[in-house]
């Protein structure tokens, strides 16, 4: 076919969007050149929109298309489709049998194509709702969990041997022995920040001496105990989460259920126990670095040696202020078990979710023990301790 | 002589001194649909992930496209990698894309096509796999097992690719969404004209849709070819594989 082939070559000298995918329009044909493949296709795209069609007829020139794919067939049928005003003639030439078939194919499905249903996003006021029914029923079911929690601890009162003990030892090995490298490098850091920023003040007013008495006083009473909560709620808590999440995705837990196992009985008491056990000694060892750091920084900064730091250490501090900061330990404790356990039970579906328990077990479990803290604070205070 | 768009030489996967695959070689011909079958544990998926480039071979190599593709970056493959498609066993959905999200993802990586022809593109592709056009706006969570499959098909073949991978298309599904999922791969082949690699265990799918079949077991090739010269092969492990009491009641409903 001579013809055919001047019109290509035509096609070709006379304008291609790229020097390979394109198509052209001389008179009443359009001729389609080059790759037509979703890559290729954005030029080819804006021109079909924009150029200005035969009134009459058009013929689309395939002839040219070295390769096609379903954009590139999906493109010809929308634009055949648009401008099919019926008063034009519509034809499309030198089809091979693969284009053929794509373009079959694209008009057989052409019925689905169509404006995509938008997944629904509920407004201000609905959003809103949704959000605070959702905290309520949340709290109901952390009031539920604490009382499921109540009942089997009572029931280990009067059957202590039921408790896992091996369970216990190996939580007690990974939340309280392994924490210690950190809790006593960061509370030895904040001894020394305590006593430097304490030390600036006192040193103006020749009174070196009492940084003993500030450093002893805010770690022991406050910082050492706060601390290790948070290092705790961030490292343990989370864990917590994070092991009974992954059991819920993987069925694990509905496992327990079946063979006839309280899931609280064996994944979640074994950690409180171990918890409270371990926060309080953790509690002790932060003190112990604390005020250590405390004293180097103190013998280094105000020449106040360790001798007279640990005399005046042992005026300043009462017995109750060593406790009432030892005593807070495992209250703290048994909010970043409860609360880790709690969510990580929360999960549900997909290990997206894992992730999301777990970040909202540490944000919650770090919250409420700074918000205990202070009431702790306020009731000591009215107590005169 | 049919082009052959993928080879594997002498491919060998070691986990520590545990040897997976021995030695392996196999060629992949343009429009062919082929199974890689074997037993629990008999290296099928891994080969599968080796020739889809997610997985590195100990040693051996591999021709794709008529490329040598271990030989070169990560970076330079990734031309390759869009001219193949995978289906993952559990569909490995974006969990936070909905479906039509997921499937329009290829498309806006790797084209500029306006958004508007992308969507009318994708919801094109969501009905080749089967899809009802409302399951465009749910997420991945809310999808049943099979529709979850479909999707990632749909996913698979957004940029039309030129070979398909499935990883286990017919596992979960009950046997007339498994019977469906044959007719998608079917009817993929024949509309797109897509090579497609199965990882399969489903004796319908093998009979149904496999032209030619890699039998693999103690980690080497022990049957290749049609179903009907790996059934007379007469090597022990197809003996075992397709003469079992599952293989034997399926292939007697085949013969009738």
């Amino acid at each position: 076919m001579p013809g055919r082939c001047q019109n290509m070559e035509q096609a070709r000298s006379q304008r291609q969007v790229n020097s390979r995918t394109g198509f052209a329009i001389e008179g009443s044909r359009a001729t389609c050149v080059g790759n037509w493949q979703a890559q290729e296709l954005h030029d080819v795209e804006k021109l079909m929109s924009q150029v200005k069609w035969p009134a009459d007829a058009v013929e689309f020139d395939l002839g040219g298309i070295t390769s096609l794919d379903t954009v590139g067939a999906w493109l010809l049928f929308r634009t055949i489709r648009e401008i099919d005003d019926g008063n034009r003639q519509l034809s499309v030439l030198n089809v091979n049998e693969q284009h053929q078939k794509l373009l079959d194919l694209v008009e057989d499905r052409s019925e689905s194509i169509r404006k995509p249903p938008k997944p629904y996003v509920p407004g201000v006021l609905e959003s809103i709702g949704r959000h605070t029914s959702s905290q309520f029923l949340q709290y109901f079911e952390f009031l539920n969990f604490i009382g499921k929690l109540a009942i089997v601890f009572s029931k280990l009162f009067l059957r202590p041997w039921r408790l896992r003990w091996g369970l216990v030892v190996k939580e007690l090995q990974s939340a309280g022995v392994n924490a210690l490298p950190i809790v006593g490098l960061l509370a030895f850091l904040i001894g020394i920040v305590i006593a430097y920023q304490g030390g600036i003040v006192l040193r103006d007013y020749g009174a070196n001496i009492y940084v003993a008495d500030i450093v002893g006083l805010s770690m022991v009473r406050e910082l050492a105990p706060l601390i290790t909560a948070i290092i705790v709620a961030g490292r343990t808590g989370s864990a917590y989460t994070a092991q009974i999440g992954t059991m819920m995705v993987t069925e694990e837990v509905d496992a327990l259920r079946s063979i006839g196992v309280a899931p609280l009985e064996i994944l979640v008491l074994p950690k409180l126990v171990a918890l409270v056990i371990a926060l309080p000694l953790l509690t002790v060892f932060a003190d112990a670095m604390g005020l250590f750091g405390g004293m180097i920084m103190a013998s280094s900064m105000l020449d106040l040696n360790s001798s007279t730091f640990i005399n005046r250490l042992t005026e300043a501090m009462t017995m109750n202020s060593y406790l009432s900061g030892i005593g807070k330990a495992p209250v703290f404790a048994a909010i970043i078990a409860v609360v880790g356990c709690f969510q990580g039970f929360r999960v549900y579906g997909s290990a997206e979710s894992v992730g999301r328990q777990t970040t909202i077990s540490v944000v919650e479990s770090i919250f409420l023990v700074i918000i205990v803290d202070a009431a702790f604070s306020v009731a000591f205070s009215k107590l005169g301790i | 002589m049919a082009e052959h768009i993928l080879q594997a030489h002498d491919l060998v996967m070691k986990f520590g001194r545990k040897c997976v695959l021995d030695r392996i070689s196999m060629q992949l011909e343009r429009g062919e649909i082929l199974a890689i079958v074997g037993g629990s544990g008999s290296g099928k998926s891994t080969l599968m992930r080796q020739l889809a480039l997610l997985q590195t071979p100990t040693s051996g190599s591999i021709e794709l496209f008529g490329e040598r593709v271990l030989e070169m970056s990560e970076f330079r493959t990734l031309p390759l990698r869009r001219r193949m498609g995978v289906m993952f066993q559990n569909g490995a959905l974006f969990g936070d894309l909905t479906v039509l999200e997921n499937i329009s993802m290829p498309l806006r990586e790797h084209t500029s096509i306006s958004l508007e022809t992308i969507e009318q593109i994708a919801m094109l592709k969501l009905a080749l796999a089967g899809l009802e056009p409302e399951a465009a706006a749910l997420f991945p969570s809310q999808l049943s097992g099979g529709m979850r499959k479909r999707a990632a098909v749909a996913r698979g073949i957004a940029m039309d690719p030129e070979i398909l991978f499935l990883d286990e298309p017919g596992s979960g599904l009950d046997p007339v969404s498994a019977d469906a999922m044959d007719d998608l791969v079917l009817h993929l082949k024949r509309t797109l004209g897509l090579t497609v690699v199965l990882v399969t265990h489903d004796m319908d799918s093998l009979w149904r849709v496999a032209d030619r079949i890699v039998l693999l077991a103690d980690t080497r090739i022990a049957a290749e070819g049609t179903l009907q010269e790996v059934l007379e092969s007469g090597h022990a492990a197809a003996h075992k594989f397709f003469h079992g009491r599952r293989g034997r009641v399926v292939g007697a409903t085949y013969d009738q």
